[in-house]
């Protein structure tokens, strides 16, 4: 391989971890979320099912705009080509942010039954349709694209909604309406931290099934046999998942949330893999799409853009998780 | 509606309506850590934590707003400017990433410090929180500062094979002199603003004769940084961002003192208004000279004027115009009502019994934003034809896929969001202010 072709692939690595970075913690603050209306009862207990993300989400949130930033840094062609392709879909999801970011923001402003429950629900809704949205864009891009010769998307927006994305996008649904339940009941306690936990038990068989079911819609839909790395990963998802269900028995939240990352993880690494080397994969799937090789600019950009991402990633992580420990502890005790 | 028109109308709209919010979060974050720091340092003045506390609570719907209605401006350069995206990537996709990567998450992070913390007693992570909030917020406005500062004066690059920009230099691009008293400049757009808010706050509670002790705190804080960054904003700041467009932008110059004939000791036009059909101003008052004067540093020197230009290398003038003595008339009053006030406050803080200019401080609350935005216009708007001075024309930068009518969908939709975050915006800083610091 050549020096510049070494350069593309650190560069998808750090693009994908990016990605990963932003499922794995936005992950379980949309996934509070999308559970807070079914395991609040109260307007005190979804108040704290805020409180819980609500120093982290922010900076969690952070990792899409880092992500979609270096996207753009280190392969032009495929931001543009991208975000231009899917039009309306970005722009929906741009408003669904804006609208669960706002119901965070200003909920707690204003002390009114009214007020609160109508941000409640924008919250919850606007963080299920990410979380869906999200999914669907995912399977669409394991399932491949119609694309032009420059890589923009050629097909319909109806052409997304097709079944294979629809599963993964409630596949995403229940996987991270799980990881979320369980960063609560690790952050909680009383009642919303019993309800977490039974939530979690119920949950677990919803992300099992469906777990399931993906992975044989992936089979059909992309044929061909996965390379090893990716048969390597649901080994791994296989025994996260076990694990998860030891830790719920056993009780211990910390462990039951980081089995639940390191699974979200190895789906992540292992839909990366296949999708290798490209962006945007073309449809029908073999039929080329945009490669790495051809979105990549200079290696004097990369090399700027690929220093900017690892250098500034590792300090991210270092103070994130050292603030992140400070504020360690149960949301709502005061 | 044509699709170019539509593609730069969302930009524009969404941009207007999104830098009204970092002015904000720059403007009061050095305020927040200064408030935090001294609660911290002497907890019995009794005054600092309940200011710290305030300001917070301003800062943080601020930066709420600012984060939703920003996400938008990243998004926008894939969805509606795709070509542009795609030629100049390698070069101003460097510093948005460093932007998000350095700054934003800086800022972010350590907020959640301050929210998380917002009902406790101020402690030392806490002020060593909200200083790196200040230091993300600002390092975040250098390097979309800096990407806007490419855009306007392109440098270390080169056009490679089929018209793609190639990054040569990144430092050229961090370090350039043009950037950097461009940053210099809506810093002090940003802190003069931030002043005369928390100056025009405290106002409101010295006139109101509530929360005493707390208002003159604000007034005396706001009044010294007004009138320090109002007089920086004009020099040196404003005066080398003037000699760096009439190097580097001579038609934007033309457009901005509506100056249509190339003339030897061109006259400084303080009002008057740009006919470019007959090629003139209406009704102008001039100061005679005064523009070479600026310009070159020469009462006789020569200022070309619009007739000079081919008309498809004009900016809109009018709009050019009018922004840019908005701005200035605007920066002028800044000064005056600033120093003024200073003085007052100096000469054994007669400023808190003075209820004429603690009115005029009161008043002057949204002037502050008008100016930033309409300095904000004059460099965007005088910028046109071009999205990259002399590479690139605006219109040969919008995505080849995207139809007007989705745009105007998109433009009406954002229209609708952002009408309801500006009400909800006022409503909740309003009550927040009604609250008071207590």
């Amino acid at each position: 391989m050549t020096a510049d072709g070494a350069l593309a692939v650190a560069g998808f690595v750090v693009i994908a971890s990016g990605v990963a970075a932003y499922v794995l913690l936005d992950g379980y603050d949309l996934g509070v979320a999308a559970v807070s209306l079914w395991i609040g009862k109260t307007d005190r207990e979804r108040a704290t099912a805020m409180d819980a993300i609500g120093p982290f989400w922010n900076g969690n949130e952070v990792w899409l705009v880092a992500a979609g930033a270096s996207l753009f840094a280190i392969f032009p062609r495929a931001y543009a080509a991208s975000f231009s392709g899917f039009y309306l879909p970005f722009t929906i999801v741009l408003w669904l942010l804006m609208a669960r970011g706002i119901a965070l923001e200003l909920r707690g402003h204003f002390p009114s039954d009214l007020w609160h429950q109508f941000w409640d629900a924008a919250f919850s809704i606007s963080s299920t349709l990410l979380i869906f949205v999200f999914g669907l864009a995912l399977g669409n891009l394991l399932r491949g694209l119609p694309l032009d010769a420059f890589g923009y998307f050629q097909g319909t927006f109806a052409f997304l909604l097709n079944p294979y994305a629809l599963l993964i996008g409630g596949f995403a649904i229940a996987a991270l309406a799980n990881h979320g339940t369980l960063f609560l009941w690790m952050r909680t306690s009383g009642d919303l931290e019993r309800a977490s936990r039974a939530l979690a038990g119920g949950l677990y068989w919803a992300v099992a099934a469906l777990y399931v079911a993906a992975s044989a819609g992936t089979f059909a839909v992309r044929g061909t046999p996965p390379p090893v790395f990716a048969v390597a990963m649901t080994a791994v998802s296989v025994a996260a998942l076990a694990g998860m269900r030891v830790a719920w028995r056993r009780g211990s939240a910390a462990l039951a949330f980081g089995a639940s990352a390191a699974f979200t993880a190895s789906l992540l690494v292992g839909a990366a893999a296949s999708m290798f080397p490209y962006l945007l994969p073309g449809y029908p799937l073999g039929s080329g799409g945009l490669s790495i090789f051809d979105a990549a600019p200079s290696a004097t950009s990369l090399i700027c853009a690929l220093s900017v991402s690892v250098v500034g990633g590792i300090a991210v992580v270092a103070y994130g998780s050292v603030v992140a420990g400070k504020m360690a502890g149960k949301a709502g005790v005061e | 509606m044509d699709v170019v028109a539509a593609d730069r109308a969302q930009f524009a709209f969404t941009i207007a309506f999104h830098y009204l919010f970092p002015i904000g979060t720059i403007g009061l974050a050095p305020f927040v850590a200064w408030y935090t720091w001294k609660a911290v340092r002497r907890p019995e003045d009794g005054v600092s934590a309940r200011a710290a506390r305030f300001w917070t609570k301003i800062f943080t719907i601020n930066f709420a707003i600012g984060v939703v209605s920003g996400i938008p401006m990243e998004f926008q350069f894939g969805t509606n400017w795709a070509i542009f995206s795609d030629r100049t990537g390698a070069v101003i996709g460097q510093p948005l990433a460093m932007e998000s990567v350095f700054a934003f998450f800086l800022e972010s992070i350590f907020l959640g410090v301050l929210l998380y913390r917002r009902n406790a007693e101020p402690t030392k992570f806490q002020a060593v929180a909200a200083a790196f909030v200040w230091l993300g917020s600002w390092l975040s406005g250098f390097f979309i500062v800096a990407t806007n500062a490419w855009m306007q004066h392109p440098v270390g690059f080169y056009i490679g094979p089929g018209g793609k920009i190639v990054l040569e230099s990144i430092a050229a691009v961090l370090l350039s002199s043009y950037a950097w008293w461009q940053f210099a400049h809506v810093l002090c757009g940003a802190l003069l603003a931030g002043g005369f808010v928390v100056a025009g706050v405290g106002a409101y509670y010295l006139l109101s004769r509530r929360d005493e002790a707390a208002a003159r705190s604000f007034v005396r804080a706001g009044t010294i940084v007004a009138a320090t960054f109002s007089l920086l904003a004009i020099f040196p700041t404003g005066d080398k961002n003037g000699d760096d467009v009439t190097r580097a932008q001579p038609v934007k110059l033309a457009a901005m003192e509506g100056l249509y004939e190339s003339t030897p000791g061109a006259p400084l036009a303080i009002v008057g208004m740009p006919d470019s059909q007959n090629m003139r101003l209406i009704d102008p008052i001039y100061v005679p000279s005064l523009l070479s004067f600026l310009a070159y540093g020469n009462f006789h020197a020569e200022v070309k004027g619009l007739r000079d230009y081919g008309r498809d290398l004009w900016p809109p003038v009018a709009l050019t115009y009018y922004a840019y003595h908005v701005m200035v008339g605007l920066g002028t009053i800044f000064v005056a009502v600033g120093v003024v006030a200073a003085a007052l406050l100096f000469w054994g803080d007669r400023l808190f019994g003075t209820r004429a200019v603690l009115w005029v401080l009161m008043l002057m609350l949204p002037f502050p934003y008008i100016a930033n935005e309409a300095g904000w216009m004059t460099a965007e708007v005088g910028r046109q034809p071009w999205i990259v001075y002399d590479v690139m024309r605006t219109a040969a930068g919008i995505s080849p896929n995207v139809a007007s009518g989705e745009v105007l969908f998109t433009l009406i939709g954002f229209a609708g969001v952002y009408f309801l975050l500006g009400t909800l915006f006022v409503y909740l800083v309003l009550h927040e202010i009604a609250a008071g610091p207590a």
